[in-house]
This record gives structure tokens, C-alpha cells and sequence, in this order.
């Protein structure tokens, strides 16, 4: 059975750090200043102000050490990831997860944080928070009802979701564990001992700046090593900025992956608000939910 | 091994497969199966199995190959296209089959690579294939048949460019081109190949044999956990990769790192690689190719040659993947030695 952490009091820390890519600090400043709003203290790990002049936040011992501290501090009752980009892959099997077995805390992100997260899911059984990142508070976004997801998420409100319907997808009420994130990252962890498991589940997937080609071989991928095989159901979030190629691929992306899938029989529904855009909703890696999804209804309900 | 040999091994191997790790060595990959080389008169067949090509496109390796004395058979997707792919799916496939089943046709060459093996893959019906095996040829996406054949019937392949890399006007081509387009033609007839690259200041010396396994490393990460998957244990592993960031070759390489891939390996023989710049200066990744490369395998002792002559480039010679090859890797030069 899949532990849930702590939900947060008021007065709680919740630690900030960047396991992955580089961000100056005061692009995480609304973030920062809106968790503190919502009754939190906030710890601002020092790859915020890193000298480094590449792509990562810090050397990878850096990251590590930072990550490491904050899993290991009892004080720090959750972990923000302040944004993805790429990372996680170079310093997660140098983690140790000991006293985070003990102790859960929220680990929070998305996109790269997709390691954690699956990581975390196949080896520990332990919760954890698929959500906005810092950026996604900046220009007005900590008002909307997405970072608001997030902030009930925290509290521990079980969440009620839903979204529009869409011609692609097959009806039908499943409840099982939730899993899932970015599309690339979960297929790159295939053969790893961070791949995610996914049967009896409901699998969720979004990505970001590929192209058509590369989703349809990711989708490949996922569908030739059995990952859809066993599934309870399967949410396609945001396919944003997709890119095609010189010569067209002559599908959109969708019809692409809903080509993959019809055959299955599982609840499967297109366009739900897990993405690198806006729309991008709280989602429980490891949490139980009830997908309902009728000609005119799509509902995300935590158990 | 003979083939009385090779399909008792696979039946012992699918027997033993679901319970037993003893089975390991068992697996076909390691059979070695060699398809007959190719004798003046035998027939290539050309087709289409991922990206679209003109039959006008592929006149130049046409006459080349028949320049060897050898025919052409020119596959039903050449000519034909459904958007990048040379035809739709059922289409590829059909050509694809109809390549393997006819038993006139000695080898097939994919006339390029592009995206579109991996769709039709699980579609091919191979078994004509296990008893009668002959050489397929290309490289790029054509990595999933590479792959896919050495995982599951042990059967040798070439790695080489395709029809759309023959020069238009042979007269005209540069040595580099006529000298790797023959080594197509020596590595189907039959010639012992030999490799030399001017040592690189990174290599890590040393001597080693082993089945020679590899392709485009994008396309073999895309494998991962499928039927197809390369297994490497003990065997030659080379990779090239052509228009990919530099964070994402790192990630590839821990893909092969994480999922034991580099760890048992004979040697590591590595390719070609054109990296895509980073679109923002700012944004340096601040690790270079050798350093990705190096990193993930310090603790490894096997030979490691970089810019050997394969990959996404002019100099790309044929390599006979599934089929045991020497590396040799000194301070003066270093050798890959096809073992008869």
C-alpha cells in the first residue's frame, strides 16, 4: 500500500531547492512570497544563488548535497523542486532515501522532477506531489485555480477534478492508483531501476517541445514494454508546443497517440489539465483516484 | 554454429526463458548466425521501411549495385508515400515481407533511414528469416532491425549507409565516398573487414573480442524495455548520434548506464556524434561528449575508441553487427578486426 506523507500545518517548512536547471531567485520570489501567504515557512536552498555559469544550478555534488540535506532535515515537512529542465537523472542514484522512508515528506514538481516521482513510486511506495513548480506562480499565476490545487493538496483537501470531453476518448469508471508524468522522462527511465510499474494503475502523460516523430516512438516505446497492457486507465495531459518535421508527420498528435491505444479497453480520456501550459492541476503520484469518464464528463476524484 | 545448432538453442532458451536465469546464455544473440554472402548474379531488394524515397533518388546506388555485378530488385514503396513514411504502415510492411519471404532476394538494403521501423516491427514475420537468414542492410532507424535481429535470432546484419547517401556522379565522388560505399559491397560478398582510426588522446588502450552490437544510440535507448532491446553483456558496443543536445546524449548515456548496459561490456566503440548547439550561450551545458562519455563508465576497464567511422557522416563504413570482431586500442593506433 502506498504511504501518503504529512499534509502541512501552518507554520510548516517547505524546503525550495533546484535539482535540475538553472534559476535566478527572483524569478522564484511570488513563489516564494505566496507559500509563506498560504501560513508556510520557506527554506531557500543556496543553489538559488549559485555561481554556476551552465545549464545546472549548481555541480552535481551541489545539487546532490542540497537535495540530500533537505530529505534528510525532520524540519522540512515537504520539497519543492523550483523548476525542472534536466538533472535529476545525474544525481538520483546517489540519493539516499533512508530517512525519507522513515520520515515521508511531499517531494512537488514536474518535468524532470519525473524521476523522483517514478523513482520514488517503484522503490519506496511513498507519495508524492506532481505539481506547479516556482515559475508557474509568476505573472499572476498564484491567483489561479491551478496553484490553488496545489495549496489544497498540501492541506490534504482531496481533490476533485475535471475536464472537458473529447471525441477521442473511451468511457467508462475505474479506481486505482494514479502514476505517471513526463512522457520523455518516463520512457528514458525504461530498463532503469527507477522504471515505473504500471499495471493496475491509472497512467497519466504530458510533454513538451518534441516532435511528432519522437512522441510517436516514446508511445512506442511505452506501448512495446507492456507499460499499457494492464492499466486501469490512462490520462493524456498537454502535448504543448509540439514541433514537426520537415516533412509532416500527416497526424496531430492525439490522433497519433490515440491510434497507439484503441485497442485497449480501460477509461482513456485526451486533453486533461496536466501540462507544461497552465492548466496543470495537483496530481498524487502513488494516490488513489476514481476516473470517471462519461460522452460528457471527464472527473478526476481522490479517494 | 550450424542451424540444426542455432534453432535447438532458441527452442532450449524459449523454454527455459520464464523461469530460469541460467537460460541466459542460451539467448539467440549470441548464435551468430552469419547469412550466406552474396556471389555475382544474387539479387539486393531495395524498399522503403521508415522515411519515403524516389525511385529517381535511388538510381545512383542502382547502378552501383549492379556495377558489382549484382541485380536489384526495387521494392513496391519505392516511389510511394504517406506523409514522411514511404507508404502507410501495411504498405511498409508488405514490402518489407515480401523481401524476406522471397528467396531470390539475398539481402535487403533500406534505402534510408528517417522514422518508421519501430511501427511496423512487431508486424514482420520473421521465421522465413530463421532458416533462410540473408543480410539486411542500413543504419539510423534501421537500428530496430539491427537490434531487434542480434536480440532475437542472433542473425548478423550490416550497419552502412543507404541508397540515399551514393554519390550522384561516382566519377566525381571524394575517396571517402567510394571507399565506404565499397566497403558495403566487401562486407556482403564476404571480405574480412578491417578498421583503423587515428587514436584519440581519450581512448582507453586495450584488447578485446566480442560480438560487434550497436547503432544510433537515440534509437537504441527507444528500445529499452521492448523485445527489441539490445542486450550488451560481453559483447562490442558502438553508438553514433546525429542533431541531439548534449543534455540529452548525457541522458541517453545514463539510460544505458542505469540499465546495466555499459557495465559488462568487451569495449565501447564510439562513433559520430553531431551535437546540437545549446540555443542559449547562457545556458552551457559545461560537460563535453568525452566527459559524458568517460564519466558514466570510470569504473570500467574494457577498450574504449572514440571517433571511429561510423555515424551520420561521410565517413561511415559498413560494420557486420552480430558478428565477433577484435578491438584493438593502443597509444599509436586502433584496430577493429572482423574474426573469420
Amino acid at each position: 500500500m502506498i504511504k501518503l506523507p504529512p499534509y502541512l500545518k501552518k507554520g510548516d517548512t517547505i524546503g525550495i531547492t533546484l535539482p535540475a536547471g538553472y534559476m535566478a531567485k527572483e524569478k522564484a520570489q511570488t513563489c516564494i512570497d505566496t507559500l509563506q501567504g498560504w501560513g508556510y515557512e520557506v527554506l531557500i536552498g543556496k543553489t538559488f544563488s549559485s555561481k554556476s555559469k551552465t545549464y545546472f544550478s549548481g555541480t552535481d555534488e551541489e545539487r546532490l548535497n542540497e537535495f540530500q540535506a533537505m530529505l534528510d532535515e525532520p524540519g522540512i515537512k515537504a520539497i519543492l523542486c523550483g523548476r525542472g529542465g534536466y538533472g535529476i537523472g545525474r544525481i538520483i542514484d546517489q540519493l539516499d532515501f533512508t530517512a525519507f522512508k522513515k520520515n515521508p515528506k511531499w517531494i512537488i514538481g514536474f518535468s524532470d522532477v519525473s524521476v523522483l516521482h517514478a523513482h520514488i513510486n517503484r522503490n519506496y511506495k511513498i507519495a508524492t506531489l506532481h505539481a506547479p513548480m516556482a515559475a508557474a506562480f509568476n505573472e499572476g499565476g498564484y491567483k489561479n485555480k491551478y496553484l490553488h490545487s496545489l495549496k489544497d493538496a498540501l492541506q490534504g483537501k482531496k481533490a476533485n477534478y475535471s475536464c472537458k470531453p473529447h471525441r477521442l476518448n473511451h468511457p467508462g469508471k475505474v479506481t486505482a492508483e494514479l502514476v505517471g508524468g513526463n512522457l520523455a522522462l518516463l520512457a528514458h527511465l525504461i530498463g532503469t531501476k527507477s522504471d515505473l510499474q504500471t499495471k493496475g494503475k491509472i497512467l497519466f502523460v504530458e510533454d513538451i517541445d518534441e516532435q511528432h516523430y519522437n512522441i510517436d516512438r516514446m508511445m512506442h516505446q511505452l506501448k512495446r514494454s507492456g507499460k499499457f497492457d494492464a492499466l486501469a486507465g490512462l490520462i493524456i495531459g498537454g502535448f504543448s508546443d509540439m514541433q514537426d518535421t520537415e516533412r509532416p508527420f500527416g497526424k496531430k498528435v492525439y490522433d497519433l497517440i490515440h491510434e497507439l491505444i484503441a485497442v485497449y479497453n480501460y477509461p482513456i480520456c485526451f486533453g486533461f489539465p496536466v501540462s507544461h501550459d497552465k492548466e496543470n492541476v495537483a496530481l498524487k503520484v502513488g494516490g488513489i483516484y476514481t476516473l470517471s469518464i462519461t460522452p460528457r464528463t471527464v472527473i478526476l476524484k481522490e479517494r | 554454429m550450424n542451424r540444426k545448432n542455432f534453432v535447438s538453442s532458441i527452442l532450449a532458451a524459449g523454454a527455459a526463458i520464464p523461469a530460469l536465469g541460467y537460460a541466459v546464455d542460451e539467448q539467440p544473440e549470441n548464435a551468430a548466425v552469419i547469412p550466406a554472402y552474396l556471389k555475382a548474379g544474387d539479387i539486393v531488394g531495395i524498399t522503403s521501411p521508415a522515411g519515403y524515397i524516389t525511385l529517381k533518388e535511388i538510381q545512383p546506388a542502382i547502378q552501383q549495385i549492379e556495377s558489382w555485378g549484382l541485380k536489384v530488385k526495387i521494392g513496391s514503396t519505392i516511389g510511394k508515400r504517406d506523409f514522411t513514411f514511404g507508404g502507410t504502415d501495411a504498405e511498409r510492411v508488405a514490402d518489407f515481407q515480401q523481401m524476406i519471404d522471397d528467396t531470390t532476394v539475398k539481402a535487403i538494403l533500406s534505402a534510408r533511414g528517417g522514422y518508421g521501423f519501430v511501427r511496423i516491427v512487431d508486424q514482420l514475420n520473421f521465421s522465413k528469416l530463421k532458416t533462410q537468414p540473408k543480410w539486411m542492410i542500413g543504419f539510423s532507424d534501421i537500428t530496430v532491425l539491427h537490434s531487434h535481429l542480434n536480440r532475437n535470432f542472433g542473425i548478423a546484419s550490416i550497419h552502412s549507409k543507404m541508397c540515399n547517401s551514393f554519390p550522384d556522379d561516382w566519377s566525381k565522388a571524394e575517396p571517402i565516398q567510394i571507399e565506404t560505399i565499397l566497403s558495403i559491397r566487401d562486407a556482403i560478398t564476404g571480405v574480412q573487414m578491417k578498421y583503423n582510426t587515428t587514436p584519440n588522446e581519450k581512448n582507453k588502450k586495450g584488447i578485446t573480442t566480442g560480438i560487434l552490437v550497436g547503432g544510433n544510440l537515440k534509437t537504441l535507448e527507444s528500445l529499452a524495455g521492448s523485445k527489441s532491446d539490445l542486450r550488451t553483456t560481453n559483447k562490442i558496443l558502438f553508438v553514433e548520434d546525429t542533431g541531439e543536445y548534449l543534455y540529452s546524449i548525457d541522458r541517453m548515456f545514463w539510460n544505458l548506464k542505469r540499465s546495466g548496459k555499459l557495465d559488462h561490456l568487451a569495449g565501447l566503440i564510439i562513433g559520430g556524434f553531431k551535437i546540437k548547439a545549446s540555443e542559449d550561450a547562457a545556458e552551457e551545458f559545461g560537460k563535453d561528449l568525452y566527459e559524458i562519455i568517460l564519466e558514466k563508465i570510470k569504473d570500467c576497464n574494457y577498450p574504449v575508441c572514440f571517433d571511429f567511422p561510423v555515424g551520420h557522416q561521410k565517413n561511415n563504413y559498413a560494420l557486420k553487427c552480430g558478428v565477433k570482431h577484435q578491438l584493438q586500442v593502443s597509444t599509436v593506433e586502433c584496430t577493429l578486426t572482423e574474426i573469420k
